[in-house]
């Protein structure tokens, strides 16, 4: 358990050096005074920018080593401080933390939902394997994964919001407001959780240890509780935390075709404005989000799953 | 349940056309004519504009009809697939090339090299995919070059990994030993045992990276920061329409109904029969 | 819970298993009655199984069995899918094959003997506890309750499924296999657990391909072949004087009663090694070991398994480098000369290539012409219509004759055979030593050979070189 964590503490070290050095090239590449650049995301829009500037210039100095230029910016990551929007002029720290509430009760909503469609159905379609529920939801999930998000988003836009009226199309603050976004993430995760689901009962299904649970005399609702279910899960969760690349995706671009307020949509703003610092905060942000659902997905097999890991 | 006389019971052999992949070779087939012999029956640029015909329905002048500014939706339609799977193609084979054969030495080999790339690929797989290319992209926003080596970046580990693990797996297995016991040399092992075994995965995973690269390529069009109109991406083309969804609902969906297909042809034709 | 029911006798007659139109099971009958356990002898493949999922009502789906079989008048072939599995665990239960398989690698045991209790008698949590911790103590696992079954030995998982069966109450016991995959002392272990069943006054039925294990439940013994029971008596007359010529094949096939035979003096040492030591992580498998084989001799090591048999071949082939010592090989010999066959013959041939094309690759590679190997496939008893098969597709014993084919067409002068036969039927095992011994005695070949099986070694080996048991961890 302890190398779990290791490891994933370890993944979120590396999240901070790409994200880190990428944007450090970054600031570095783009047309324009770089000193002028660092020293506007630095102090934020109260500080006499010119002479920032030339503290900037100075003390990276900018002529000195590259590698003491890296070091530096990664020290101030290191030390949490990401420094203030070029564009807006905002402290980034702050603005991640409003940001992070939507992102959140997007993306655990969504979660939530894929969660309740996706493994129930798998395990019906597991159970009888060939039946109508194996069949329609696989055609479902061929159907669901082979639609981008967006063009999914805007389907459901498009009947749920302009024909039938009953969510509104964007916008942020009520639930009414959510259902839609978590409703595209949840179907493209569900898509694939529910077949992840049915072959993971599939196999178990197949084990000899499902056999002699039967032929042991249990009566059939008790073997798939008490063999079936637990057996079938630890895949299924494992597969989560490869879902939550999906997830982190899905949520840049579900945010942006909704208009929420969240740390993706920021992101992509940031891309298109090349403000560098906050496409460092908002990437930083999602890339640790990411590593903790991962962490918590690998925390949750180890407590299902009692048999020694091999490494 | 494992019987012991499993081989008593006749087993029936599977075809490797199953109709899934008879499908999906199918609809492929009609969307490459569509791509390469649209064009040619309209012989029309796809940015050449005729605003008198702005939004125009299916018709005898624009067969799918025309969007805002007039342009010939077939034509468009037909570019945006055409560089669709195009970019596809190029990002995916950039990805698999060296994927493959790193997997291959990487198993081969194993040591340092092995440990290198395992640690190059645990770094670039740290974040997210489409947060390494949305970063890349602020480099040069509306451009393909970041697109292209994002997501090249991306897909190669995949490849690197399954041909590493695969590959591993077949020279693990006692007919390996056995036939350089027999005297036979490195080029045969590779060529005659490992390559057969490995290569329908790669198929598979090849059409997986397609359709991951197309989805990406468009979905970031569609969200602004990759390809931008008057480019006949996609993506794009579904956003740049959008606000006339209320005149022409079905111009809107054209698009999106034609990058579906892709992905849809490219999941079917590649399937692996469900045990 | 009431004192169990205890049956007189199960009466299997005419009966036949078919997939489809295709009958692949048939004229089996037989009795087993109180005191009198029943033995069905026969290779994989010959029905043996089928026949005992036949009367659990288990049969795969696809399968349908046709017949009669009653239990003390009852009709088990008749009758709902319901019912059917109503008797499961409550009259007749199966022990199952390979046991560490059987049971649920994410459930401690006192969990999956206790579920039998509280689910198929109804018993509250009070009462199950303490009677799964009367069956767990009757098999000798009274303090392993709270252990998963990866944490318990092949052994031990045979008696927890036991347990189960006891915990159920069945008294038709089916044992599937009881010693597949255990080595002899365990395998002894089984058969005394298993009689011990027959005095309590169970009916026992049971599955083996093991002429020993037959032996030693004595009772009756049926022997199967190609889906037909072929003979059927009591079992001191059907293993010392079998009627049928498949039985008599099959009991001739016990290695104990090979003839023996002469083998000219062994020559100069092919492959001598001396000072072996080989480390497996924190176990040590061997220190100062010495080993030399020589010229048309044949050398056995035995011992249990993981022990390092297989690891000493390895060395001596130069496939595994060891911790310490060296290996000599006799002067000017190719390396093609040193070569080896595989515990499972399948796994030694390329999948997707047929017969022909590895062959045909390993007779070009080596400038050898076909009717070199059509002459040698001719004397081993290899038709040419395997040639198009892949190795999936041909039987285990045939596969592994091609393998040593392969192997002497490059004249080696050494072989090492790794459980050359463990996986194969008594009879098939009797034909690869045949080819080999003959190999032996003509070209001078050296075969070192390792098993698990002692009376095989004392049949072949002129020496026999026994490795210890490990501690085990």
């Amino acid at each position: 358990m302890k190398r779990l964590v290791l490891a994933r503490l370890l993944q979120a070290g590396l999240v901070v050096l790409v994200v880190g050095i990428l944007c450090f090239v970054l600031v570095r590449a783009l047309p324009g005074d770089p000193a002028m650049r660092i020293a506007a995301g630095r102090y934020g829009p109260d500080a006499n920018i010119t002479e920032a500037a030339e503290v900037v210039r100075r003390e990276l100095g900018l002529d000195q080593p590259l590698f003491v230029q890296i070091g530096a910016s990664l020290g101030q990551l290191a030390r949490l401080d990401l420094g203030h929007s070029v564009v807006t002029g905002l402290s980034i720290a702050r603005e991640l933390r409003i940001q992070l509430g939507a992102t959140l009760w997007l993306s655990g909503s969504a979660l939530v939902l894929s969660l309740l469609l996706g493994p129930p159905i798998g395990l019906l379609a597991g159970l009888r394997r060939g039946g109508w529920v194996d069949n329609g939801s696989l055609a479902g999930a061929i159907v669901l994964r082979s639609l981008p998000p967006f063009v999914l988003g805007l389907l459901l836009i498009l009947v749920f919001a302009m024909l039938l009226g009953l969510f509104p199309p964007a916008g942020y603050g009520t639930w009414r407001d959510l259902a839609l976004p978590a409703l595209t993430l949840a179907l493209g995760l569900a898509a694939v959780s529910s077949r992840v689901a049915r072959d993971a009962v599939a196999a178990v299904a197949r084990t000899p240890y499902l056999a002699f649970a039967r032929l042991k005399g249990l009566p059939e609702p008790v073997v798939v509780r008490r063999h079936v279910l637990r057996n079938a899960a630890i895949p299924v969760i494992s597969y989560l935390a490869l879902q939550a690349i999906y997830l982190i995706e899905g949520v840049v671009v579900v945010e942006t075709l909704f208009g929420i307020p969240g740390i993706g949509h920021a992101l992509v703003h940031a891309v298109i404005a090349r403000d560098v610092p906050m496409v460092q905060g908002t990437a930083l942000a999602m890339g640790l989000l990411f590593v903790v659902i991962a962490m918590l997905v690998d925390l949750a097999c180890h407590w299902l799953d009692p048999r020694p890991k091999r490494t | 349940m494992s019987i012991a006389d499993a081989t008593l019971v006749p087993i029936t052999q599977r075809a490797w056309l199953t109709p899934s992949r008879r499908a999906g070779i199918a609809l492929l087939g009609v969307l490459a004519a569509f791509a390469l012999l649209g064009p040619l029956l309209v012989s029309v640029d796809p940015t050449e504009q005729d605003l008198a015909a702005s939004l125009a329905p299916s018709g005898a002048d624009y067969w799918l009809g025309a969007d805002h500014y007039g342009r010939s939706m077939l034509v468009r339609l037909a570019y945006g697939a055409q560089l669709s799977f195009g970019m596809a193609l190029l990002t995916v084979a950039t990805a698999a090339l060296p994927g493959i054969l790193l997997g291959l030495l990487a198993a081969w080999r194993g040591g340092w090299l092995e440990r290198i790339l395992d640690l190059a690929s645990t770094v670039l797989l740290a974040l997210p995919g489409l947060l390494l290319v949305l970063i890349l992209l602020a480099f040069a926003p509306g451009t393909f070059g970041p697109l292209y080596l994002g997501l090249a970046l991306t897909l190669w580990i995949e490849f690197y990994r399954v041909t590493r693990v695969t590959a591993a797996g077949v020279l693990r297995q006692p007919h390996v030993e056995a036939t350089q016991l027999l005297g036979f040399g490195t080029g045969y092992i590779l060529r005659s045992l490992v390559l057969p075994e490995i290569a329908p995965i790669l198929i598979t995973l090849s059409a997986f990276a397609m359709s991951t690269a197309i989805i990406a390529i468009s979905t970031l069009s569609a969200i602004s920061v990759g390809l931008r109109p008057p480019t006949p991406e996609l993506g794009a083309m579904v956003v740049e329409l959008l606000p006339y969804y209320a005149e022409a609902p079905l111009h809107v969906l054209m698009p999106g109904v034609l990058i579906f297909l892709l992905v849809l042809g490219l999941q079917l034709a590649t399937r692996s029969d469900v045990r | 819970m009431n004192a169990p029911v205890r049956f007189q006798s199960l009466t299997v007659s005419d009966l036949a298993i078919s997939a489809g139109e295709t009958t692949i099971v048939r004229d089996v009958a037989f009795t087993l009655a109180q005191g009198r356990p029943v033995t069905l002898l026969g290779a994989s493949g010959s029905g043996k199984s089928l026949v005992a999922h036949a009367i659990m009502g288990s049969l795969p789906t696809g399968l349908s069995a046709r017949g009669a079989i009653t239990l003390d008048g009852e009709d088990l072939l008749a009758g709902s899918p319901a019912q059917i599995r109503a008797r499961w665990g409550r009259t007749i239960a199966i022990l199952p094959q390979e046991p560490w398989l059987a049971l649920d690698p994410t459930m401690r045991i006192a969990g999956q003997v206790g579920e039998v209790h509280q689910y198929l008698h109804g018993l509250g949590s009070a009462d199950t506890t303490t009677r799964m911790r009367s069956d767990l103590a009757e098999v000798g696992l009274g303090d392993r309750a709270q252990a998963y079954p990866h944490e318990l030995s092949g052994g031990m998982c045979q008696r927890a499924a036991i347990a189960v069966t006891h915990a159920a109450g069945a008294s038709l016991l089916i044992a599937d296999e009881p010693t597949k995959g255990l080595d002899a002392a365990l395998r002894d272990g089984v058969v005394t657990r298993l009689r011990q069943e027959v005095e309590q006054g169970r009916l026992l039925l049971t599955i083996t391909h093991d002429i020993a294990v037959a032996g030693a439940l004595g009772g009756m013994v049926g022997v199967m072949h190609d889906g037909a029971l072929v003979e059927f008596g009591p079992a001191e007359q059907v293993l010392e004087a079998p009627r049928h010529d498949y039985a008599r094949a099959l009991i001739a096939a016990d290695p104990a009663k090979w003839p023996s035979f002469p083998l000219p003096a062994a020559g100069e040492a092919v492959v001598s090694a001396r000072g072996l030591a080989k480390r497996f992580g924190e176990r040590a498998l061997f220190e100062g070991l010495d080993v030399s084989v020589r010229r048309g001799e044949i050398v056995a090591i035995v011992g249990p398994s993981g022990c390092g048999k297989t690891t000493v071949g390895n060395i001596l082939l130069g496939l595994v480098a060891p911790d310490h010592g060296a290996v000599e090989r006799a002067a000017g010999l190719a390396p093609t000369r040193f070569q080896k066959l595989y515990q499972d013959p399948p796994a030694a041939f390329a999948p997707h290539q047929t017969v022909r094309q590895s062959l045909g690759d390993l007779l070009k590679l080596h400038g050898l012409d076909w009717a070199r190997a059509e002459a040698s496939m001719a004397r081993f008893g290899l038709g040419r219509e395997l040639l198009d098969r892949r190795p999936n597709e041909v039987s285990g014993g045939e596969l592994q004759r091609f393998a040593i084919l392969r192997a002497l067409l490059l004249d080696p002068v050494f072989l090492f055979a790794d459980e050359a036969t463990s996986r194969l039927d008594p009879v098939s095992q009797k034909d690869v030593f045949a080819i080999l011994i003959e190999a032996v005695r003509e070209r001078g070949l050296s075969l070192l050979m390792v098993t698990h099986e002692t009376a095989l070694a004392e049949m072949v080996a002129r020496r026999i070189l026994t490795l210890g048991s490990p501690e085990n961890p």
